[in-house]
């Protein structure tokens, strides 16, 4: 039996493909159309997934999609009615996309030839169905995000293939939009630099008693001891408008909205630490109480939110849990994987039977495929004699400082760089985190870069939680780093002295583990820079093209491409500057 | 060949300006439909003190939760798109 999961028109639109209740294929749409958090209905991502299983539209059994179109319209309407008159521009420039597309869904499915049925699944469901794919039989479940239909904070809990979400928060009170406004207010894109702002808050005042701007925004919500919360919206105007912070949030945090050509201050660094103290404090509550509710000892972690991998490296510490699961993609782009394992286990009724454990779902390419287009655009390149090889050259380049573009076997899934189209280098050089800022990756200096560890190695180098999460494996928690380490990795080492670290194990991807292995014979310590191969603005790489393109407008010195290495200096010829082109 | 493009320039020109005014039938449109359809029946609410969001805050409520219960749905209900 298959299942198609599709997510669309609203943030990451992505495809997942079940066979038997197992993941067989993933991805998003934005990874073929080469357009940052592409939206739009996932026709390539969909085309992928049924040409992974050799099999065609007509052979999909159900298709579920990750939300109710028409609750969600209905949201819409009431703010419309709410905010009138003030919507009025709101309405004017949304209203026509709703008519479009949003509510065309089945219109869209059916155009690409499927005629069975369809099941519309409520948004946070999509979420909080990462349970189904988690190790865990038994589970509380929360689900944070911007807002689904109408829900913006759910929580609940999941038992063998059913799941029940009992409470919410609903719009427009949402953690989510709160963290967006601010985002906003500090000169960020909206939906795409929260994590920014996650990393800028290392540079603020972590001090509750002595930052500023944490009492002020405790103005703004209103939390109570069980978690929940609701916000004064006067600080805001999204539920009317198609901006986010108000001008009394602006005389609040004591200025306008940081232009984004403008200078980062201390200011606006104490901002983004105040906001990252009050989620955690609310997301803190939230889960403390739902342990009194749940009595569980697991917790699955959903929604956008949780990609706050700052917050949720504190989660265990500060609250019962004795574990934590997250899926690859928490937030909207893995709905689509949600919706599909959903109607397979609980509206279908089928026993689970698939644990994720790895985030490797996405396209490959065979060495014959990479061979045809490397010769076929004339590009020199160097044939290694086995994986042993490989692996061997690969670590010797990276101990020699030279930054790899490194692409192998299946795209992972979600928004983050594992080990299949990464881009590698040494951590114990102190100079590649300015190197890969400013000349590869075209972006902010303030931004960190992670290091990836073996599975077993991540407690010598990490004050992580024991035993070692599995979000770790999807790059979901920061740790300190241990303070003996901090010198010696210093590329890897954030201002306040954490990692966002990923771990790998010999099962997960032996080639990448092999690798990382090898670099630790040659240095001592077994870890690389990892971070995701695409420049600034653009998404991470899916095609031989795609890599070898990115390298030529990068300062990356070579590719490894399934068996094969090329140089960029032998092939200077194609070189051209990706710089312009890098956006926020 | 130079007719080609003067015709294929005349076909741009005339996409352009349906566009143009679809874009000011449109704005039209949806200003009546805004202003009667959302105006009117926001007025009545207001005058009759419905709500259709939860602006406030109140600080006397113990809790901000509420009931959700969602996950008991029978097979049928995922047909829906409500």
């Amino acid at each position: 039996m298959y299942i198609l999961g599709i997510s669309c028109f609203y943030h990451d639109a992505s495809a997942a493909l079940l066979k038997d209740g197992k993941v067989v294929a993933a991805a998003q749409e934005e990874r073929f159309t080469r357009k940052k958090h592409d939206i739009s209905f996932p026709y390539k991502a969909i085309e992928f997934c049924l040409k992974s299983r050799n099999i065609t539209i007509k052979d999909i059994d159900y298709i579920g999609f990750y939300e109710k179109p028409l609750l969600k319209f209905e949201r819409m309407l009431h703010q419309h009615l709410e905010m009138f008159p003030k919507s009025y521009k709101s309405f004017i420039r949304n209203i026509p996309v709703w008519f479009i597309e949003k509510l065309r869904v089945l219109k869209f499915i059916r155009k690409i030839g499927y005629t069975k049925s369809v099941f519309f699944v409520h948004h946070h469901i999509a979420h909080a169905a990462s349970f189904l794919m988690s190790p865990f039989e038994k589970s509380a479940i929360v689900s944070v995000d911007g807002v689904g239909e109408w829900t913006t904070t759910a929580y609940g809990y999941g038992e063998k293939n059913k799941i029940m979400l009992q409470k919410e928060i609903q719009f427009p009170h949402s953690l989510g939009l709160l963290y967006s406004a601010i985002t906003a207010y500090l000169g960020f894109t909206v939906n795409n630099s929260e994590y920014k702002i996650m990393g800028l808050s290392a540079y603020g005042n972590m001090n509750k008693k002595t930052n500023p701007y944490y009492e002020k925004l405790k103005q703004v919500i209103d939390v109570k001891e069980d978690g929940s919360y609701r916000l004064d919206m006067d600080y805001f105007v999204y539920h009317y408008r198609n901006k986010m912070p108000s001008e009394k949030l602006c005389s609040l945090l004591g200025g306008n909205i940081k232009k984004p050509y403008e200078e980062l201050t201390q200011r606006h660094k104490d901002i983004a630490a105040a906001l990252q103290l009050v989620i955690e404090e609310i997301i803190m509550k939230i889960v403390n109480f739902l342990y009194k509710e749940t009595k569980s000892e697991n917790l699955i972690l959903s929604g956008g939110v949780a990609l706050n991998s700052v917050c949720n490296g504190k989660i265990l510490r500060n609250t019962p849990f004795k574990k934590i699961w997250i899926q690859p993609d928490p937030g909207d782009g893995g709905t689509s994987l949600g919706a599909a394992q959903y109607v397979y286990n609980t509206i279908l009724g089928n026993k689970r039977n698939y644990v994720l454990e790895n985030a490797y779902l996405g396209p490959v390419y065979s060495d014959e495929e990479i061979k045809n287009f490397l010769d076929k655009n004339n590009i020199k390149y160097f044939v290694f004699k086995n994986s042993r090889d490989l692996v061997k050259k690969t670590a010797q380049l990276i101990f020699d400082d030279k930054v790899i573009g490194w692409f192998q076997g299946k795209m992972e899934w979600g928004p983050r760089a594992l080990g299949a189209r990464s881009i590698l280098a040494n951590p114990c050089n102190p100079n590649a985190q300015a190197l890969l800022n400013e000349k590869v990756k075209h972006r902010e200096k303030f931004r960190p870069f992670a290091p990836v560890v073996c599975e077993e190695d991540a407690m010598k180098y990490f004050e992580c939680d024991d035993p070692l999460p599995l979000p770790t494996d999807f790059m979901l928690m920061v740790y300190p780093v241990k303070k003996e380490w901090r010198k010696k990795i210093p590329s890897v080492v954030h201002v306040d002295g954490s990692g966002r670290l990923q771990t790998i194990s010999k099962e997960q991807n032996s080639l990448y583990y092999s690798l990382i292995k090898e670099f630790g014979e040659i240095s001592k310590i077994p870890m690389l820079i990892n971070t995701s191969f695409n420049i600034r603005g653009e998404p991470i790489v899916c095609t031989p093209y795609d890599a070898y393109s990115c390298m030529m407008g990068t300062e990356i010195d070579y590719l490894v491409i399934g068996n094969f290495l090329i140089s960029r200096k032998e092939n200077i010829g194609n070189a051209w500057n990706s710089e312009r082109y890098a956006r926020d | 060949m130079k007719w080609k493009e003067f015709f294929n320039g005349i076909k741009k020109g005339q996409k352009a300006f349906g566009e143009d005014i679809a874009q000011i039938v449109n704005l039209i449109v949806l200003s009546v439909v805004y202003i009667i359809g959302i105006g009117i029946t926001s007025l009545i609410a207001k005058i009759v003190g419905k709500h259709f969001l939860e602006l406030n805050m109140d600080k006397n409520k113990k809790s901000y939760w509420e009931e959700l219960q969602l996950g008991i749905g029978k097979k049928e209900e995922y047909y829906r798109q409500f």
